[in-house]
């Protein structure tokens, strides 16, 4: 199953995941669709929050690792950040703090690890080892925070996550507001039926389908199988297996059929331009999948991909939403959509983010 | 000082019951023919006849054994001639239940007029004014008691600010009685929680007065009657009220309307670099260690740290019952001596730390509302193209609100849209206080925000140099061990502020 590589990249990285396939390439050979319950070959791992407590351990040898691991967190410093924008020793002490809770069968406990010389034993979901392994990758591999814990918590979610799977950002938290704004007083788009492409862990699907009326649907679309593995496994963990339906595939591939009958197209598409892929922090551009990443020469190919696939799945009045890198894309995918799609659009604007950054185009099918 | 005891062990877990629990039945306007008050187990009159009598009367052989037969028997008399009526009464259940009110009190729940006294005129005050000698617990002097539970009576009324008390019952009764009370659900609401509350308090400390009458009239009956056995079970009687008086005087330091309210502690490091912030992260982390040894749930909210250490602001959200009640003692700036550890030449500095406490409202109360349009979102620490191209655990947000210009920032929680949500409930409890300051419904000291707390404004000095102490300019009350009170042994000091603020207020009684 791997996929041609044409964009070369300037470090010589293997990267788990398969690289990014050419867009002038077709673009998915194969397309299946993933009942969230049916059981797939890619089981995905437990996040460890979920697994069973049953390692244990001294007090003061969890202490023991605690302050080691303290120390390594220390001793980073600014030198991540200086170096390429990574996390500081701040950083690095709170997410040692979560993976401790995330690690213990009794988070009241964590208080008593400053008492000296306890002499009683804790419960663990993980044993003491693995934990100095765990955090020997997260200093020295800068393997990302939610790799280790296997989750990440969004908006209200706490979704799993391993490595090969996009690590969802706080930005496209966004995105759900968005269409909960669109939804609160249209009762058609609530009920209707909207398309997560390119899926990830499945977090936007997860979050809108926690929204939408009680016909609403989601499908849920991702080129890599293990996304769309990890994304049934979260659909399913919030009860969501009836409304999210997860199909492997190429962006609107396997959504044969419904031209023109589409609520709602959301995507968080690959849009860094090919040429920044190797100057990215390494908790991301060591460790997560590139074909989530990567958006060609511009950083535009799948975004504009998803633009004209809008003017034809959308129905008239449907609701599309697209992150991008930031003001130049959302400029130019403005201008896109209001002069090069022949009218297919109307009320298309661009909502920065927290940061004040530009980063969503948003804007409805035009009514014939 | 000497009117509570002051436990300064290490686990001093609970040194007061704070279980308001309503002892009486909730007046309402929904019934307003209802002459008497009655719950299943208490029947409370709102002249603050006791309950446990009635309960006899009902049932004489019940649990509270202390009472005699004989006793009984002579309370139809003892009653009547104290100015109350008594009548039977078919109960729902179908037996007859004596009923005693006080004669030509009014409908709702006013003031009672009648001052409560023995058969033969001895009132609470009239006690304390005899000055009878306050002998230890030990001796078997029913005056010592009675003369104990009287100026306990009277400081727990100081506390209750009891003449203001008096006021605002008797207008919130007016307001009760108005036809078109109701017309105003959430008005009207407010009124008869508050009501209903101020007269919860009322009642309990009428009943203590009236029960301690009813022993002492029980003693001199039995002495007349040469009824040793009465005697000794009255003298008992007025031995626990004596020792339980004292808990209802330490009860009355927070009868304050947010008192039970979980609350913010906010701190903040004055000027002078790097000593000041980790003077501001000591104080904090007494705080910490204060809270959970209360048993409070505490969670960090935000944390700005300084550059080499310590903290120039935090703040913490303090979960649990009276949190705010305690902590609001704690408002002010805190003052540090010290060799500070950050100098090379070993100098003696003097550092400041501000420290802010913002009730959390419960939901029963007003609250501000927030218009989405006027607030500002920002990500806090944002920097860098973002998106895709970052991966951070770090996502806090900061709010502002533009009309006023509050903030609020959480950066503790592990998704941005936790973090707004956490940052938005610190926003509402802030604008809250300062409209209930604006309003000045509450006593206004104590709803300072960090900007508004003048450095001047110096509650408590902690000395680790060149003698070692921590002093409370307030009340002078002071102890030895400073480390003790970093550690968060704090409630002598907090006892010692409620105590003296409500205890200097003359007017009380
Ligand atoms: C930036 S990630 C976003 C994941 C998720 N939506 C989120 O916001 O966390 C982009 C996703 O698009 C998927 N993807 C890349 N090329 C694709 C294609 N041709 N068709 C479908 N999905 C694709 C990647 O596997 C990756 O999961």
């Amino acid at each position: 199953m791997k996929l041609s590589l044409t964009r070369a990249c300037c470090r010589s990285y293997t990267f788990p995941i398969f690289r990014k396939p050419s867009s002038v390439l077709p673009r998915a050979i194969f397309h299946q669709s993933l009942s969230s319950s049916s059981s797939s070959s890619l089981k995905p791992k437990t996040p460890l929050f979920l697994r069973p407590p049953k390692h244990s351990a001294t007090f003061s040898d969890l202490k023991k690792w605690h302050d080691w691991a303290n120390t390594l967190a220390y001793e980073v410093g600014s030198s991540f950040a200086d170096s390429d924008n990574g996390p500081d020793s701040s950083i690095l002490c709170r997410e040692l703090k979560w993976l401790l809770e995330d690690s213990l069968e009794d988070n009241s406990l964590i208080p008593h690890l400053g008492i000296e010389n306890n002499p009683n034993s804790v419960k663990l979901r993980i044993a003491l080892d693995e934990l100095y392994g765990l955090w020997k990758e997260r200093i020295e591999k800068r393997k990302p925070f939610q790799y280790l814990v296997g989750c990440e918590h969004w908006r209200d979610l706490v979704l799993c996550v391993e490595e090969g799977v996009f690590i969802p950002r706080p930005e496209t938290e966004l995105i759900v507001d968005l269409v909960n704004e669109v939804v609160r007083d249209n009762e058609q788009l609530r009920n209707g039926i909207w398309v997560d492409l390119g899926t990830g862990s499945g977090a936007i699907a997860v979050g809108i389908g926690r929204i939408l009326g009680s016909k609403g649907k989601v499908i849920a679309v991702d080129l890599n199988p293990l996304a769309a593995t990890v994304a049934a496994f979260n659909a399913h963990r919030y009860g969501l297996q009836d409304v999210i339906e997860i199909q492997q595939g190429s962006w609107f591939e396997t959504l044969k059929g419904f031209e023109g009958k589409l609520s709602g197209v959301l995507s968080n598409p690959p849009y860094i331009p090919s040429d920044d892929i190797c100057g990215l922090q390494s908790e991301v551009g060591k460790h997560e999948p590139i074909l989530a990443l990567d958006g060609g020469l511009d950083g535009m190919d799948d975004l504009l991909h998803l633009c004209n696939g809008a003017a034809s799945m959308l129905k008239p009045g449907g609701f599309f939403t697209f992150e991008t890198n930031g003001e130049k894309q959302c400029k130019f995918l403005v201008d896109y959509l209001e002069n090069d799609c022949s009218g297919s659009f109307c009320n298309v604007s661009i909502v920065s983010d927290f940061a004040g950054i530009q980063r969503f185009v948003t804007g409805f099918r035009r009514a014939l | 000082m000497s009117s509570f005891i002051l436990k300064r062990s290490r686990n001093s877990s609970s040194f007061l019951f704070q279980n308001p629990s309503n002892k009486s039945a909730t007046l309402n306007s929904s019934q307003p023919n209802n002459l008497i008050y009655s719950s299943q187990n208490h029947t409370v009159f709102h002249s603050g006849f006791s309950t446990f009598l009635l309960n006899n009367m009902k049932n004489p052989s019940s649990s509270y054994s202390t009472l005699s037969r004989r006793m009984h028997r002579n309370l139809k008399d003892m009653i009547l001639a104290s100015g109350f009526s008594v009548l039977s009464v078919r109960s729902p259940s179908g037996s007859n239940e004596v009923v005693v009110f006080p004669r030509g009190c009014g409908l709702f729940g006013t003031w009672a007029a009648v001052e409560p006294s023995t058969s033969d005129g001895l009132t609470v005050d009239g006690i304390v004014a005899n000055n009878w000698a306050i002998l230890d617990e030990s001796e078997s002097d029913w005056k010592s008691h009675a003369a104990a539970i009287a100026q306990s009576i009277q400081v727990i009324k100081r506390r209750l600010q009891w003449k203001k008390l008096k006021v605002r019952l008797n207008l919130l009764s007016a307001e009760l009685n108005k036809p078109d009370l109701w017309d105003d659900p959430v008005h009207a609401g407010k009124i008869s929680r508050e009501h209903g509350s101020l007269m919860g308090k009322v009642k309990e400390v009428k009943a203590f007065e009236q029960e301690l009458l009813e022993h002492i009239d029980m003693i001199k009956l039995a002495r007349e009657e040469n009824d040793t056995d009465l005697e000794s079970e009255s003298l008992q009687a007025l031995l626990s009220m004596r020792r339980n008086s004292k808990e209802r005087e330490l009860e009355a330091l927070l009868s304050g309307e947010q008192d039970p309210c979980s609350c913010y502690i906010e701190v903040q490091a004055g000027a002078g670099g790097t000593e000041s912030m980790d003077w501001a992260s000591m104080v904090m982390q007494m705080y910490k260690s204060w809270a959970q040894r209360r048993g409070y749930v505490v969670t960090l909210m935000d944390e700005m740290p300084g550059e080499i250490a310590g903290i120039k602001r935090a703040t913490i959200k303090v979960d649990g019952e009276y949190a705010f009640g305690y902590a609001k003692a704690e408002v002010g700036a805190h003052r540090l001596v010290r060799i500070s550890p950050f100098d090379s030449s070993k100098r003696r500095h003097t550092s400041f730390a501000a420290v802010a406490v913002i009730p959390m409202l419960g939901d029963g109360s007003t609250r501000v509302q927030i218009n989405e349009s006027d607030l500002r979102i920002e990500r806090f620490r944002a920097g860098g193209a973002g998106g895709q191209h970052v991966n951070t655990t770090e996502s806090a947000v900061r709010i502002v609100h533009i009309p006023t210009g509050v903030t609020a920032t959480c950066q503790n929680e592990r998704s941005q849209h936790q973090n707004k949500a956490s940052a938005m409930a610190v926003l509402q409890s802030r604008l809250d206080q300062l409209e209930m300051a604006r309003q000045a419904q509450m006593n206004a000291q104590h709803t300072q925000s960090l900007t508004e707390i003048s450095w001047g404004n110096q509650i408590r000095t902690y000395v680790l140099h060149p003698y070692r102490m921590v002093k409370d300019l307030r009340t002078n009350y002071e102890v030895s061990d400073p480390d003790s009170v970093l550690e968060g042994d704090l409630d002598g000091f907090i006892l010692s502020y409620l105590s003296a603020s409500l205890d200097k207020d003359e007017d009380g009684q």
